[in-house]
């Protein structure tokens, strides 16, 4: 429990620095590469609580950054629900095959 | 240590980390009520793993065979999934990676330090649109992610299509959680660019 809190705490410092990194002393998104990664991380809600509050607060005011989450979102969403709508159907016999396999 | 050689460390570690002592009766009802649920996701997984039907099969039935010998070491109302996503996974390197039918793979090691180097960044950054995606269908996005390398391709298929955190990734796939997260992040980057040329191939980029 204890690494996995020392872990978490480390992960939330590495997602505020590489946050702020992204923009310039304006605060323009100027390292889009690198925020697409932190959008996919909040997507995948990976993103602690504070780490979060400050992305959300930041994409309600630069749109360039807005944009982007909105965009990757869109894609992750697409890629989603394409890939879980093509999956391999089941073959009939697997599911009798391993019980007998197991001597169920 | 090789991987292989690891992996087979860690089956040693399902006997040696047996902590259970279920009955005969037990055992039956743990296997049907928490493992075979999953019997779908275990091979789709396995079919995306090996691209062919009767090697995605015996897979799954050699991970289930596995996981009913080693049931001792299954804590009862655990993530049987992940659980047994691991031991499919470990099955998979030590028994179909070197025969699977699929294309000749990119070294790992190779496209992992490529995307670690300094100028990565900039050269897979794709022009990838939503209008674009939206126009494929899953065919085609299927055809993507299997053209990227199995272990990129795991990950996208444990997070995206089977729904798991990072921590159980790092958990299934023996890694620390900051390499799930680089690892995945490089994984859509290289699927993103595979569908990029695709939709330019096939003249959808043009379409608005």
């Amino acid at each position: 429990m204890q690494k996995r809190n020392k872990e978490m705490g480390e992960f939330s410092n590495w997602f505020k620095q590489t946050f702020k990194n992204c923009y310039c002393e304006k605060g323009h998104l100027i390292d889009e590469e690198r925020f697409e990664q932190l959008v996919q991380l909040v997507l995948d809600g990976e993103a602690d609580e504070q780490s979060k509050k400050i992305f959300e607060e930041k994409i309600s005011t630069c749109v360039k950054s807005s944009f982007t989450y909105e965009k990757e979102k869109k894609i992750q969403e697409q890629i989603k629900s394409k890939l879980c709508a093509h999956q391999s159907e089941l073959p009939s016999d697997l599911i009798q095959t391993i019980r007998k396999s197991v001597n169920l | 240590m090789s991987e292989e050689l690891q992996n087979e460390d860690q089956q040693e570690e399902l006997v040696i980390d047996a902590k259970q002592s279920y009955s005969e009766k037990e055992k039956a009802d743990i296997f049907d009520s928490e493992f075979m649920i999953h019997v779908d996701a275990m091979y789709s997984f396995a079919y995306r793993l090996t691209f062919d039907e009767d090697d995605a099969k015996d897979l799954v039935q050699d991970t289930y065979l596995k996981a009913f010998r080693f049931i001792n070491s299954f804590e009862r109302g655990t993530n049987a999934k992940a659980w047994l996503f691991r031991i499919l996974k470990n099955s998979f390197i030590n028994n179909f990676r070197k025969k699977s039918k699929q294309p000749a793979q990119v070294d790992y090691n190779e496209v992992e330090q490529y995307y670690n180097s300094e100028d990565a960044g900039k050269q897979i950054t794709t022009d990838l649109r939503v209008e674009t995606v939206q126009h494929m269908i899953g065919d085609e996005i299927s055809g993507a992610l299997n053209a990227i390398p199995v272990d990129f391709r795991t990950v996208i298929i444990l997070s995206d299509l089977e729904g798991f955190t990072y921590e159980e990734m790092s958990k299934i796939l023996d890694i620390p959680i900051g390499t799930v997260r680089s690892r995945l992040h490089r994984a859509r980057n290289l699927l993103k660019e595979k569908l990029a040329v695709y939709a330019k191939e096939m003249g959808y980029a043009k379409k608005k």
